[in-house]
């Protein structure tokens, strides 16, 4: 490998370029992890004990979860909305994808795609504040439904999880509509008009057709807004209450309450674990390789 | 200056595959020498090999009598015309010319001098502030020619530069290169699998095959007097007639035709020929000429199987009646008008030739490659039109 | 067909709705900012004013926010661009068996939820005495935005032609004057863009700098404590502001983002 580097950038450039990449990989990438999880497998111990008989390495960390009901329930709650907002969100984006690719004018997809982007390059943070106001209890969502007629009263909004996932389709949509739309661009547009042409309906068209094309678009996007839902701290922050917490906040807590950062590592890796997990799942039900991913 | 090159028992492998047998040439200082061959012959492999851009597995290469071995492409007296040209398009003509002096710290008004000069020299006056980009094919070529020249390589090499022009710059670029290099009196070292181009410019050719130079000669002995059979079909077009020895007498060779009986024609190449050996007997279709039955000297009977008329000329397909095989015929004014209106599928001739102008090769066996398909074809491929002619 | 037509019609209705939901609240957000009410809301509207964006400008944390931001943002650039431009550059080069392998390793960032980002690189600076604070968000941050970087100069890497590496060697230039003049120059592009993406993901990343900034703020984490504790519609200026910036920011990005895709097509 330094070899080729050698080659084509003489030895100092090729020296930099391995050592950038190794100083990231080594050092930032690679072995935070690593202490992480050797961190999760050692009790949570005063200054004064570690090296001592205390400090071996144990499973306890992790039995915690499982022997703590609440933490248990908001773990599999966490998973269960995930997957609940990965689903909504591509059910919102796909038709947004396929008007984007199929059929709209070059001009007016141009055009949808900037105002996609302008969002998208708004703080995470403030998307979501934007939604505290809206839901608020006296927001301007409660007054309108008022004023219909259509409730009498106020409805708490932020106490469930509903709040929390609405905020999490608006807030990661894009990463979902983009690898979509990118999909379905690449099929060929006689495709489409062979399958109506030979009698199919908009629904067997899509389903027989542009799904099994788009499938490493919509795989990419499942895998990113589950990352990030599953991963998300902000929105369950503002959005939430606290009887609708995220295991992200479970793990803040042990962090900076809690004080075990031991414990907390152990949450944060069942977390990693958990995304990796869905992640394979993904690219073995979608059959999709690390390589589409990256575009 | 000394711009000779001299391989000496080069080898290049890659892996299990050797791309260049050993070859040992030497090119004189100051020639316009080519390499011709149909791709994968090795060609370009060879010129990599004199560039710097390939070490050759075993052998040396001399330039100006000094070996080249651990020289850097950067460190190497030659320069190279790459196909695409590889311009710098961020760059303007002016930057592109002088890139190769900036790098070797040649102060700026120098730099400005000499790529003027050169912009002259290509005929490119006052484009020096444009950008490569708004340039057009030809123009493009000229900046990649002076922009290799303004390091006063002793070696100037040439990689197919002229294969993405449209046809008519094409020719008129050669007369431009063969000007340009008389001028600038550096040695040319061309790549090329067009046989016009070949020809045309160069003062002498190595036709390559599969790793291994088939002949080095002047265009004009590669045409009348070609080394072997891959060369007598590659340069320019010929039939290809079976036949085996009957006897020799000096250059002239008589033949036993088979069905097509008795024929004659000049010994070429270096190996001998001994009687009631297998021969081929190789005709140009323009040395062949409708006969009398009754002439003396070699007669071959064709029957017209298609007519394709050149405007300068008339190319016959027809097939030998004793035979069966396909014999390309090229009438030019020997054909009166009333005689070329009568020309028609069907029709029999008879066609004669000058032994003189037909080779004699031992049969080695060889089958001939389509240049342009690389298949392996029975006799001669037919030409695809005049052009190469 | 008339059912066809129907389907084009809902589905033209349904993009416009979609893009109301894409604005509306922004701009419920930003109408706050000018409402005379203790709380940041809409309704009812208490009269307007411009007084938040006064108590916004008196807000000293907001200013010490911003200042660490652009802080952490500076330093964002100068780890994670070399980094990505390496790894960008290995990638092109390195032909091994290993290299689906480091490709995983590479992308991985991208996949890792950032509080597992903040998280372990908390923990791993412990061991050093080093505990949250702006450095340790800088790398924090960087270890991910590097691979954004890397996907952006891979980008056009890939679409370099390699030729003019050799021509310029074979005119006499040196690896490093063929990698200053010819390959840097190619690439500017890819790092303006790479820069702002960078600049931008690290000013509003959250999730990742919530575990490593220590007893330091950045501006990002700031508007999410107001929101929680002590909130009044100067946290909506603060947004509307930003806001604008941003789609300031992004315009200048995609016009010269234009521009450079139709020169490309114009020209090399």
């Amino acid at each position: 490998m330094f070899r080729q580097l050698r080659a084509r950038f003489g030895g100092p450039l090729a020296m930099a370029i391995v050592t950038l990449l190794g100083i990231w990989l080594i050092v930032m990438v690679t072995l935070p992890q690593l202490q992480m999880i050797e961190y999760s497998l050692r009790p949570n111990l005063l200054p004064a004990q570690i090296g001592g008989p205390d400090d071996r390495l144990t499973l306890a960390n992790y039995a915690t979860l499982f022997n703590n009901d609440i933490h248990r329930t908001i773990f599999f709650k966490t998973i269960w909305s995930s997957v609940l907002v990965t689903l909504l969100t591509l059910a919102v984006s796909y038709p947004l994808a396929w008007y984007l690719a199929k059929v709209a004018t070059p001009r007016q997809a141009a055009l949808c795609i900037l105002l996609l982007i302008i969002p998208f390059w708004i703080n995470e943070i403030l998307r979501t504040y934007s939604w505290f106001i809206i839901l608020a209890f006296r927001g301007p969502l409660n007054e309108m439904l008022m004023m219909l007629g259509l409730i009498d009263r106020p409805i708490r909004f932020l106490s469930g999880n509903g709040g929390v996932m609405v905020g999490m389709v608006y807030a990661y949509i894009l990463f979902m509509v983009f690898p979509v739309y990118n999909a379905i661009e690449s099929l060929d547009d006689n495709q489409v008009r062979a399958a109506r042409d030979l009698g199919a309906g908009t629904v067997r068209t899509h389903r027989r057709i542009v799904i099994p094309h788009a499938k490493p678009g919509i795989a990419t996007g499942c895998i990113m807004t589950f990352m990030l839902a599953a991963g998300s701290y902000a929105v369950p922050a503002l959005l939430g209450s606290p009887g609708s917490r995220w295991f992200t906040q479970i793990i803040y807590n042990w962090f900076f309450e809690g004080g075990n950062w031991n414990q907390g590592a152990a949450y944060a890796f069942l977390l990693l674990v958990l995304c990796i997990g869905f992640m394979s799942l993904i690219m073995k039900v979608f059959k999709v390789g690390l390589g589409d991913i990256g575009k | 200056m000394d711009g000779s090159v001299r391989l000496d028992e080069v080898v290049m492998r890659f892996g299990d595959f050797t791309a260049i047998e050993k070859t040992s040439l030497a090119i004189g200082s100051g020639e316009f020498f080519s390499f011709l061959g149909p791709s994968g012959c090795g060609k370009t492999t060879l010129l990599n090999i004199v560039s710097g851009f390939l070490v050759p597995s075993e052998g040396q290469v001399y330039i100006g009598d000094e070996p080249m071995a651990g020289v850097p492409v950067n460190r190497r007296p030659t320069a190279m015309i790459f196909q695409n040209l590889a311009l710098f398009p961020l760059m303007t003509v002016f930057e592109n010319i002088e890139f190769g002096l900036e790098v070797r710290g040649v102060d700026k008004r120098k730099r400005r001098e000499v790529s003027e000069r050169l912009l002259a020299l290509v005929a490119l006056e006052g484009s020096g502030p444009k950008m490569v980009t708004e340039l057009s094919g030809g123009q493009k070529q000229r900046v990649a020619i002076a922009r290799a020249l303004a390091v006063e390589p002793r070696v100037l090499l040439l990689d197919e530069p002229l294969s993405a022009l449209d046809l008519k710059l094409r020719q008129h670029m050669r007369t431009e290169l063969k000007a340009i290099q008389r001028k600038t009196g550096i040695t040319f070292i061309y790549i090329t699998h067009d046989q016009g181009e070949a020809l045309n410019m160069s003062d002498r050719v190595a036709v390559m095959s599969a790793g291994r130079i088939q002949q080095v000669a002047d265009p004009m002995t590669l045409y009348r007097q070609p080394a072997t059979g891959f060369v007598a079909a590659f340069v320019g077009e010929n039939n290809r007639l079976q036949a085996r020895v009957i006897d020799c007498e000096g250059e002239r060779v008589r033949l036993d035709g088979g069905a097509l009986g008795e024929l004659a024609g000049r010994a070429s190449g270096s190996a001998r020929l001994s009687n009631g050996e297998a021969a081929v007997l190789f005709v140009r279709p323009e040395h062949l000429r409708p006969v009398e039955p009754q002439a003396s000297g070699p007669k071959l009977e064709g029957e017209i199987e298609a007519v394709h008329f050149e405007g300068a000329w008339v190319m016959l397909e027809t097939r030998l009646v004793a035979s069966g095989e396909k014999l390309r015929v090229q009438l030019g004014h020997e054909l009166s008008r009333s005689q070329a209106d009568t020309l028609s599928v069907g029709q029999r001739l008879v066609f004669g030739f000058d032994p003189a102008d037909a080779v004699v090769l031992p049969d080695d066996g060889s089958p001939v490659v389509d240049e342009e398909t690389g298949e392996v074809v029975e006799g001669r491929p037919a030409a695809a039109g005049g052009a190469h002619v | 067909m008339s059912s066809q037509r129907f389907l084009a019609f809902g589905l033209r209705f349904y993009v416009v709705i979609f893009f109301i939901y894409l604005f509306l609240p922004l701009i419920i957000m930003a109408a706050a900012t000018f409402n005379d009410s203790r709380f940041p809301t809409v309704t009812p509207w208490d009269g307007t004013t411009l007084r938040w964006f006064g108590e916004l400008a008196a807000d000293r944390g907001m200013w010490q926010a911003l200042r660490n931001s652009l802080i952490v943002a500076a330093g964002v650039l100068v780890v994670a661009v070399p980094i990505g431009i390496a790894t960008a550059l290995f990638l092109n080069t390195v032909t091994s068996r290993a290299k689906p392998f480091l490709y995983a390793l590479i992308l991985s960032p991208l996949l890792t939820p950032g509080v597992i980002i903040g998280i372990s690189t908390l923990i791993f600076w412990r061991q050093f005495g080093v505990s949250g604070g702006i450095f340790l968000t800088v790398l924090g941050q960087a270890t991910f935005i590097a691979a954004y970087v890397m996907l952006m100069v891979t980008a056009r890497l890939q679409r370099f032609d390699r030729t003019m590496e050799r021509a310029a060697l074979d005119l006499g230039a040196s690896q490093w004057q063929m990698f200053r003049r010819i390959l840097l120059p190619y690439l500017k592009p890819a790092l303006y863009s790479a820069a702002v993406i960078a600049f931008l993901q690290s000013f509003e990343n959250y999730n990742t700098t919530l575990f490593v900034v220590g007893y330091d703020t950045t501006l990002t984490v700031y508007i999410a404590s107001k929101v929680r504790t002590g909130l009044t519609p100067a946290v909506n200026a603060l947004g509307l502001i930003l806001i604008l910036v941003t789609i300031a920011f992004a315009a200048i990005y995609e016009l010269k983002r234009r521009r450079e895709a139709a020169r490309a097509v114009q020209g090399v």
